[in-house]
């Protein structure tokens, strides 16, 4: 009984996944118009695009942008969002100035952006860069704001310096909420990643989906989105492995999988 | 470490010094600022001595400021007037010297029960084979030997609070600073914590300050209670528990003079107007 529950609960991503599929091939069949290929045509287009090099090298460079602007707001929003936790005054100084930022579109300074920085790596890489920054810092900020004083108490009374205590405390015990920004940052990546490409069309997945557009090879389009999401999907999954193997000693905070990890 | 020269007036104003004094609170008090600029005076003038070896406990109703002050003397907290000491030396932080247990753990969760327990050490400087030695030879101590590897999740609220003293045990402070250490636990388990306590103190007599609300647990456990008021919390009176030690709970509940002990410090409680309806 728990062995069959289990199965389900396993296979129940891949239903979902052949479920949608159906209803598309469905959709498509009764619509039946030229700009809605079916399923399966789209499926068979995958193939020729994962083999062309021109096609791998434009994917590649978009994963490439995506990793760079990821990192660097790793690198940068963690420490802010964990010193914002900590400190009022650091708190109080950058606040205002992320509420401000945080409900403008990412995309919409891209032409702003492009006019300073070309259309090139650059532009790109930093508005993935300023899309992904924000969630890390509020989860970060959250996670360091949360962390128990008295656990620092006993850090400080075993001889913690107050820079060894963020390291060493506030950091780690933040880890489990740092790590949900992470996830929501890695996936705003993809999203600002395939917006940047639709408006600086240069190179990348977004470049050779409206590409495919303008010439309506639309079989090319639907293809296209099942590799970008196929793309989000794995990095998701690829994301929650390490994340649970960093977090295990933490609480689980859902029984059903969020992810196809 | 910032050494302060003993100032004589310092000497002179509780008439003597004592010679083995561990922790001298001077003329503390602790004013809080709450919200609206007001402000709320948690403690109000205490002055106490705590000898080397003695193992104090501080009584009072919740919210008499009796946590403020242990959080004075773990140097968490700063006192807004007079001063506190550890070894005559003037309290201006935390240190190794001072180690705290409180009611909520404080166990860091991403760490396992050895993890927890040697922390302090390799904090100082321990090599990991001997700091790894010495803390299992303290998880064994609280009781808890083959539970090295268990992350906090995975223990009970009892088995927490073990891993908690073992911790603090383990980097060898001068003075056990315990908040309501066993506040949070039931009361079966929270009595064999307070018979382990006592058993694991009787080896090193190490100077304890232990803050708690329950009477019978200040008196089992106590060479001295200090009683407080309710807020703002002043010393009421300080009752000497002379009981004969090594203590035993089932010889202590039939002995009168533990009950007059009781007794006693709860008309004293009862005498400083605490009651429940107006805290």
């Amino acid at each position: 009984m728990i062995a069959s529950r289990a199965l389900v609960s396993r296979s129940a991503p891949l239903l979902a996944v052949a479920g949608l599929l159906g209803i598309w091939q469905i959709a498509a069949l009764i619509l039946n118009t030229d700009s809605f290929p079916s399923a399966l045509e789209a499926i068979r287009a995958v193939p020729a695009i994962l083999t062309d090099r021109g096609d791998l090298i434009n994917i590649l460079a978009s994963l490439r942008r995506m990793a760079i602007g990821l990192s660097l707001a790793v690198i940068l929003a963690i420490p802010l969002g964990l010193m914002m936790g900590r400190s009022r005054a650091v708190a109080s100084f950058f606040n205002p100035l992320l509420m401000v930022i945080y409900p403008v579109p990412k995309a919409a300074l891209m032409p702003v952006i492009m006019l300073w920085l070309g259309v090139g790596d650059v532009s790109k890489t930093l508005v993935i860069f300023l899309g992904v920054s924000l969630p890390i810092i509020y989860h970060s900020f959250q996670g360091a704001r949360a962390v128990e004083e008295k656990m620092l108490w006993s850090g400080a009374a075993m001889g913690l310096s107050a820079p060894q205590r963020m390291l060493r405390i506030v950091l780690p015990a933040a880890l489990p909420e740092i790590l949900t920004g992470c996830r929501t940052g890695l996936v705003l990546a993809l999203i600002t990643m395939v917006t940047s490409e639709m408006i600086a069309r240069q190179s990348g997945a977004g470049n050779i989906l409206f590409n495919a557009l303008d010439m309506a090879q639309y079989d090319t389009v639907f293809a296209m989105i099942i590799i970008i999401g196929a793309m989000g999907i794995i990095l998701d999954a690829a994301f929650e492995r390490l994340r649970g193997a960093l977090v295990k000693w933490s609480e689980p905070r859902f029984d059903i999988p969020l992810s196809f990890s | 470490m910032n050494v302060l020269p003993l100032r004589p007036e310092a000497n002179t104003e509780s008439g003597r010094r004592h010679a083995a004094a561990m922790i001298e609170i001077d003329h503390v008090s602790q004013t809080f600022q709450t919200s609206g600029r007001q402000s709320h005076l948690a403690i109000s003038d205490i002055s106490l001595v705590i000898e080397d070896g003695a193992f104090v406990s501080i009584l009072g109703p919740s919210g008499c400021g009796k946590s403020t002050l242990l959080y004075i003397v773990g140097g968490f907290v700063n006192p807004t007037e007079g001063v506190a000491k550890v070894k005559g030396r003037a309290i201006t932080g935390p240190g190794p010297d001072r180690g705290p247990v409180f009611q909520e753990f404080a166990l860091f969760p991403w760490k396992n029960v050895m993890g927890n327990v040697m922390y302090g050490l390799l904090q100082q400087g321990v090599k990991r084979a001997e700091a790894e030695a010495q803390s299992r030879r303290l998880i064994e101590m609280v009781g808890l030997k083959g539970f090295e590897n268990f992350y906090p999740k995975e223990l009970s609220g009892g088995m927490k609070q073990r891993v908690a003293i073992a911790r603090t045990l383990a980097y060898k402070p001068a003075v056990l600073l315990m908040d309501e250490p066993f506040g949070a636990l039931d009361a079966h388990t929270r009595t064999r914590l307070q018979n382990d306590l006592l058993n694991i103190w009787e080896r090193d007599r190490k100077t304890v300050l232990f803050v708690t609300h329950s009477v019978d647990e200040a008196v089992f456990l106590s060479d001295k209670v200090v009683v407080m008021t309710r807020a703002p919390g002043r010393i009421k009176q300080i009752v000497e528990i002379d009981l004969p030690r090594p203590r035993r709970r089932a010889e202590l509940l039939l002995d009168p003079r533990y009950q007059k002990y009781i007794v006693d410090i709860e008309r004293l409680i009862d005498d400083t107007g605490i009651d429940e309806l107006h805290p």
